[in-house]
């Protein structure tokens, strides 16, 4: 696996392989050693907690992309699903089931939809593109239906909390982010069920030739993903204040970005869940980054793009 | 056997979701004349073809107010219509399909709020060609377009963006009279609405007021608040920020009150959503630039009536824009969606002369 790249032998900086491993990290470093020549609130304090935090709902959907993606599959509906919790949470909300209840509704709703994708795809053999590609507009469908078009303002004390408090300097919604990252990690590496993943994804005729139940890696890959959406979902309603219909194809697109400059394979099979967290962690350093320089909108888009194709070019030299 | 049988099944399965979808859907989208009587029309009820509506996507509170505009005008007088909307604001040729699956029924009178200049003109002159009647809302079909294609728009009720930018700005300066540094925030980088709102928002303001950032948001809450934020730490000394729309302004708002500094900064954005016009009573948003997607949606509805009934339209009308501050939120509230102030509305006229 990738992680025993961080041996501190300096051989292994002249492998072009050590490179690309990392790729997001060392991209994330030049950025942050840029940033900050450029622009002195960047290394700030308040800085970094707001980016981290601006940054913490991508990782936790980009965690589960990651899972899906490791099967070999791709889950285009993750940002749906985030847009479907938050309308069930609102929903919920202003009916006055009280705010337990609401999330925990949006967050199985989000399950809920991860194990409709995993079934159809596993048990109905159709490729996940078309299946996710589906559930994308089926979810955002349903949004649209249960809340009639329209967003719900939620001024609650709980949710407020989540959005702005802190333990010590780190915000509630970092430590959750990192939480989920680091059970994430684990359950990638030292568990059962994360070797069986990886072997699905690398081959899934093989793995299941040694006995492995594939369509069961499979559906928990992608109620793994919808389940994070679902907790997505919550955060983004707590950061906004309100839950809308309104699609955020932003998270999508982030969501895969970030996963590819993370090093994982799209084929499946190859990857870390760290690598990912930084990708999202990079994407969201770009785009600040360049807000407080005060770069035109009109190149912002374009930076992306290019910081995205060169990480891709220099994960060329993965072996 | 085995297999075709199952395909059989799978088929009708299908054929029964979609109609078990349509059937849960369809009140929705029509609003026929069986309660036009409890709406007491005033005007006279000579018109009978039906009216079809492709707005924007309704996904967004303004364009639902809009087709409220227009569904409870057309009960006035118990004229039928149908409201049709692209599935997004990004949905071009979804928009232009609908207007073609239209164009072919009998509808007397089309009322478009087109996404592009351009999408919807193609469809458009089947539907000219057929002698029937085109009320152009919102946003205007190119006229370069209309005229190659030999369309002919009856009347164009216009919502003027430009108009709205600078009224924004002449608040901005009575907000700041000793001037001060602004950011706008914008949608979709390039998208011709957002682009007119920040031009006229430009044009307007004073010059010891300063534009030091324009930041595209693509008319996401969650990307303006962090915007914002990203915005107030580069620059502590901020004064304002100009929003091209209210729910990016609730966003900006948001940002505001994460580092307690609301009030402080003034934020001024467009729409008149209901939940604007609200944080505006509570003065957590500055104001607000209300441009009544109602009134649009209305004078649409009414532009058609008159033309079935053989009137000859203005060729371009304005609809009301009106800054909604402190000063008259409550008044705003009481009447929305409705303009709370008397508006121009040549159609009103039109159909009362009858």
């Amino acid at each position: 696996m990738t992680q025993a790249t961080t041996s501190p032998s300096w051989e292994r900086l002249r492998d072009p392989s050590f490179w690309a491993d990392w790729t997001a990290a060392v991209a994330l470093v030049l950025l942050i050693i840029g940033f900050s020549i450029a622009s002195p609130v960047f290394l700030t304090l308040g800085n970094i907690q707001a980016l981290l935090l601006a940054a913490a709902i991508l990782v936790v959907l980009t965690i589960g992309q990651t899972y899906v993606i490791l099967t070999g599959g791709i889950d285009l509906s993750v940002a749906s699903i985030l847009t479907l919790g938050s309308v069930v949470l609102g929903q919920a909300y202003s009916r006055g089931w009280g705010i337990g209840v609401a999330c925990l509704l949006a967050i199985v709703t989000g399950t809920l939809v991860g194990l409709i994708n995993g079934l159809v795809i596993a048990k109905g053999k159709i490729t996940d593109f078309i299946v996710t590609l589906g559930s994308l507009s089926a979810a955002s469908g349903a949004a649209l239906v249960l809340s009639n078009g329209r967003p719900v303002q939620i001024a609650d004390p709980f949710l407020l909390r989540l959005a702005t408090g802190r333990l010590g300097p780190i915000g509630y919604f970092v430590i959750l982010a990192a939480i989920v990252a680091i059970i994430a990690h684990f359950v990638l590496f030292h568990s059962r069920f994360g070797t069986h993943l990886l072997a699905t994804g690398g081959d899934t005729e093989a793995a299941r030739a040694m006995g492995i139940n594939t369509d069961r890696i499979k559906i928990t890959a992608y109620i793994i993903s919808g389940c994070l959406a679902g907790i997505a979902g919550v955060l983004l309603t707590a950061r906004v204040g309100a839950a809308e219909p309104a699609s955020n194809t932003s998270f999508l697109l982030n969501s895969v970005a970030a996963v590819v400059l993370g090093g994982v394979s799209l084929f499946g099979g190859r990857g870390t869940v760290i690598g990912p967290v930084v990708g999202a962690l990079l994407l969201t350093a770009l785009v600040n980054g360049l807000t407080l320089l005060a770069v035109s909108q009109f190149y912002q888009p374009l930076a992306v793009g290019i910081v995205v194709v060169l990480a891709a070019l220099l994960m060329r030299y993965q072996q | 056997m085995g297999k075709i049988r199952r395909g059989l099944g799978g088929t009708s399965l299908l054929l029964a979701v979609i109609m078990a979808i349509a059937a849960c859907a369809a009140p929705q989208r029509t609003t026929s004349d069986t309660d036009g009587d409890q709406a007491g029309g005033t005007d006279t009820g000579g018109t009978t073809q039906p009216v079809a509506a492709v707005i924007k996507g309704l996904d967004n509170p303004f364009f639902q107010t809009m087709q409220q505009g227009i569904e409870e005008q057309a009960e006035t007088t118990g004229t039928e219509v149908t409201v049709q909307a692209a599935n997004s604001l990004g949905d071009t040729t979804g928009q232009a399909d609908r207007v073609q699956t239209l164009a072919g029924q009998d509808y007397g009178c089309f009322i478009i709020n087109p996404i592009t200049q351009t999408n919807l003109v193609q469809p458009l002159v089947q539907v000219a060609n057929a002698g029937k009647y085109i009320v152009n809302i919102d946003s205007p079909i190119g006229e370069e377009a209309a005229q190659a294609a030999n369309l002919e728009i009856s009347t164009y009720i216009g919502t003027d963006n430009v108009q709205a930018g600078r009224l924004a700005a002449e608040e901005m300066a009575r907000l700041l009279p000793e001037g001060g540094d602004v950011a706008l925030i914008g949608g979709v980088a390039g998208d011709a609405t957002s682009q007119a709102r920040l031009e006229g928002f430009q044009q307007g303001i004073p010059d010891n007021i300063r534009i030091v950032q324009t930041i595209a948001a693509d008319w996401e809450r969650q990307r303006a608040l962090t915007a914002a934020g990203d915005i107030l730490r580069a620059r502590p000394d901020l004064a304002g920020f100009f929003v091209a729309n209210d729910d990016m302004g609730l966003g900006v708002v948001r940002a505001l009150a994460d580092v307690g500094r609301q009030g402080e900064v003034k934020v001024i954005s467009v729409d008149g959503l209901q939940d604007a016009i609200r944080a505006v009573q509570e003065g957590t948003l500055s104001a607000t630039v209300a441009q009544y997607p109602y009134a649009i949606g209305a004078m649409g509805m009414e532009a058609c009536q008159a033309a079935m009934a053989g009137e000859t339209l203005p060729e371009n009308v304005t609809a009301p824009v009106v800054v909604v501050n402190q000063s008259n939120a409550d008044q705003a509230l009481e009447s929305f969606p409705r303009p709370f102030a008397e508006y121009e509305d040549p159609f009103a006229d039109l159909l009362g002369q009858q």
